[in-house]
């Protein structure tokens, strides 16, 4: 039941940041709407900016051309009827013809081309166009001449045997669509910018309530399971806000089922445990006079009635942090007395007396002499109590137990100070392989290296209420190699208890080993050891 | 050593409890619900009082209440439950100390002879203990205030005494559980908490915002000077 809860050893929350980090998105809703908007807005607008674009050119052309034919026939009508006086100096005609501005005329009269323009003569006017008219049609063509857009009008004159042509410059009807074109063109940007701007909006807007969602389902990830949605008056929200709350509701109920059915089971279990320990305490007392075997056998029993006593409080605890009902009692105390006391009653209890007086000193680094911290007693006892148990029962036992200040860091904000409180506890076992390090904090992992001892002695959730024990401290703990072999279970308990936070869930990996040995001679002060 | 009565609705522990504090030497009596405990107790006092939260009919907390009336007998809560509102209600309805199921023989037994021997030895104290209006006798085992006797229990007493001894001075919670219910280090800080709030209620004219009993965050208790 409780095995089955977080088999991965990772928090859902964090699990689920982590799943959505790795995968690889394409475009959320919101910009795929905005796109759409944009492009929408684009097409309408080029479409638009098109069709003016051509009415207006066609306009603009037309009109134009309408008044230069009529010119250019006024024109060859009093230049046909000059020709037919034999006096006429067509040299003379052909300046004193009235034409528009940045009109050229250009006369064929005799077999001879005369030309207002030195640069608009014969050879400007498309070959085509003089065949044509020459022939005795009247035509209009459109040109190029010299980057720039012409149009030539041909009259024949075939009673006087000429042909009278005028070009017409067409740059000012150019520069003028030029000028429309770009208009049109940045209206239709505009306009296309404008659209995204409406579907980011909108978007925004029509998802602004799955926000809401958002932060709600994020709230509860986190373990805050009372958060609900609120639908306000929208209808088309209210299904999902009254179906995502309905969620939220039965998963509250299903964790709360389970946590008040673990602690029931623990709380249920405590009278016939009662009843034994009591028991087990009588006979206990008259040792003396049982028989050998019985002496055995009252042994055994009460070893594993302490186990099973000890199972039953941890599943209790266990059961209260997943209810979220562990709360801290805080008590000011002398952590080094809180580590000493703690260590020496497990060290004996561990051992069933046979061992004797506490067998490793516990190391004080400098400045943690007369500190007072404030904690919850009874959950560092614990902590205490679990590490050394540990060690005792997969690594061979404790070696070395040191209270001391965690060392300044040097973080990305400066230094941080030493406001941390750090227990060591180092083991003599073989170590622990580095895809274990932060497994063996989960629910009833045992190690692959776990001797036969271990399995049939722990209860498999020490190390995971440790873990939860410094998370609410709003601490850390976590392994690494011992120097000279062994494990080092480190605990960083802060000066200032802040509640839980996410960085110390179980198994977050700790900083860098600190390369500093207490004692090692370099330090201001020697360690002093109390035994 | 003492006459003690458990009051224990489960059979099976109530025997079990009996043997294993006869066997430490107490004189034991059971009853298995709290309205005859009551009745007992009426009829022939005891030195003590193990108490099981959870009874049929009459609860721990209203036994213990309804003993605490007319007596300042040492009352012990035996909890399945360490939660801190099951602890905190069972405190308030008047006990002295809890002990959470399954506990240890030995362990019980010692809290048992701290808390009779304290019983016991009550009255042999110093001379009259003034602060506001409040007057204490230690030697007489009286508390008044305004001239009229205030209703303690043993253990309020103690740590009432304990306080007005030191004017002044901050004792912490350690100091108190080792002064007043004479355990040692690993003693519950929430004991010292609830008997200080009971206290605050029979001698301060307003308990919510304390005159004399002052809380020093993080350090403890001190009577104000």
């Amino acid at each position: 039941m409780v095995r089955s809860r977080r088999s991965d050893g990772v928090p859902p929350a964090a699990a689920g940041r982590r799943a959505s980090r790795t995968r690889s998105l394409g475009p959320g809703l919101r910009a795929r709407v905005t796109l759409a908007f944009a492009i929408g807005a684009l097409l309408l607008s080029t479409v638009m900016a098109g069709i003016t674009y051509f009415v207006a050119r066609q306009t603009f052309l037309s009109e134009r051309q309408a008044a230069e034919l009529r010119q250019s026939f006024a024109n060859a009508a009093l230049i046909q009827s000059a020709l037919r006086s034999p006096t006429t100096e067509v040299t003379q005609l052909i300046e004193s013809v009235d034409t528009l501005p940045g009109s050229r005329s250009v006369l064929h009269a005799g077999g001879q081309w005369y030309a207002t323009s030195i640069s608009v003569g014969q050879s400007a006017i498309p070959a085509a166009e003089r065949t044509l008219v020459l022939g005795g049609t009247p035509a209009t063509q459109r040109f190029t001449l010299d980057g720039s857009p012409q149009l030539v009008i041909g009259v024949p004159l075939p009673a006087v045997h000429a042909a009278y042509f005028e070009v017409f410059s067409l740059e000012e009807v150019a520069g003028t669509l030029r000028a429309l074109a770009v208009t049109l063109a940045a209206a239709a940007l505009v306009t296309t910018v404008a659209g995204a701007g409406v579907g980011r909006w909108v978007s925004g807007r029509a998802l602004r309530p799955l926000a809401g969602v958002t932060d709600a389902a994020v709230a509860i990830a986190d373990g805050d399971l009372d958060t609900r949605v609120e639908a306000g008056d929208d209808a088309d929200l209210e299904e999902l806000a009254s179906a995502f709350n309905r969620m939220a509701t039965n998963l509250q109920d299903r964790i709360e089922r389970e946590a008040r059915f673990t602690s029931d089971v623990s709380h249920e279990l405590r009278s016939p445990l009662t009843t034994l320990t009591a028991t087990v305490s009588v006979l206990e007392s008259h040792r003396d006079q049982l028989a050998p075997p019985a002496r055995s056998a009252l042994d055994l029993l009460r070893a594993d009635l302490q186990r099973f006593t000890r199972m039953v409080d941890d599943l209790l605890e266990i059961s209260r942090f997943d209810a979220g009902s562990a709360e801290l009692s805080l008590d000011e105390v002398d952590p080094v007395e809180l580590v000493h006391r703690a260590v020496a009653a497990t060290a004996s209890v561990a051992t069933d007396g046979r061992r004797g007086p506490v067998a490793f000193p516990v190391e004080v680094g400098p400045g943690v002499e007369g500190l007072r911290l404030r904690v919850d007693k009874r959950r560092v006892e614990r902590i205490m109590a679990n590490l050394v148990e540990n060690a005792d029962l997969y690594a061979g036992g404790v070696t070395r137990v040191l209270v001391e200040r965690r060392p300044a860091l040097t973080a990305a904000g400066g230094v941080v100070p030493p406001d941390a409180l750090r227990v060591v506890v180092e083991d003599r076992g073989p170590g622990i392989p580095d895809p274990e390090r932060t497994r063996i904090f989960e629910r009833f992992y045992r190690g692959g290296r776990a001797g036969r001892r271990a399995a049939s002695q722990g209860t498999g959730l020490g190390l995971s209420l440790v873990a939860e024990h410094v998370r609410l401290h709003g601490g850390r703990v976590w392994n690494e190699d011992a120097p000279g072999g062994g494990t080092r279970f480190i605990v960083e308990l802060p000066f200032a208890p802040t509640g839980p936070t996410a960085a110390s869930a179980p198994g977050a990996p700790g900083p860098a080993p600190v390369g500093r040995t207490v004692g090692g001679g370099g330090g201001a002060a020697a360690p002093r050891v109390r035994t | 050593m003492g006459r003690i009565l458990i009051v224990e609705d489960d059979e099976r522990i109530r025997s079990s409890m009996r043997l294993a504090l006869e066997d430490e030497g107490h004189t034991v009596e059971d009853v298995d619900s709290g309205e005859e405990a009551v009745r007992r107790f009426s009829a022939d006092p005891f030195e003590l009082v193990l108490i099981d939260l959870m009874l049929p009919g009459m609860d721990g907390f209203e036994t213990c209440r309804s003993l605490r009336r007319h007596s300042t007998v040492p009352v012990i809560m035996v909890t399945a439950r360490s939660d801190t509102h099951d602890v905190v209600a069972g405190l308030e309805a008047g006990a002295d100390d809890y002990v959470t199921k399954p506990f240890v023989a030995k362990e019980l037994s010692a809290r048992i002879r701290a808390l009779l021997r304290r019983a016991r030895s009550d009255g042999a104290g110093s001379g009259a203990l003034t602060f506001g209006d409040v007057e204490i006798e230690p030697d007489a085992g009286v508390v008044r205030r305004d001239g009229e006797e205030v209703h303690c229990t043993r253990t309020e007493f103690r740590l009432l005494c304990e306080l007005a001894g030191h004017p002044g001075k901050v004792l912490s919670r350690e100091h108190l559980l080792e002064q007043v219910w004479g355990y040692d280090y690993f003693g519950d800080g929430r004991l010292v908490d609830v008997h200080v709030r009971r206290l605050r209620t029979k001698v301060e004219p307003d308990p919510a915002s304390p005159r004399f009993i002052l809380t020093v965050r993080g350090m403890g208790y001190k009577l104000a000077v």
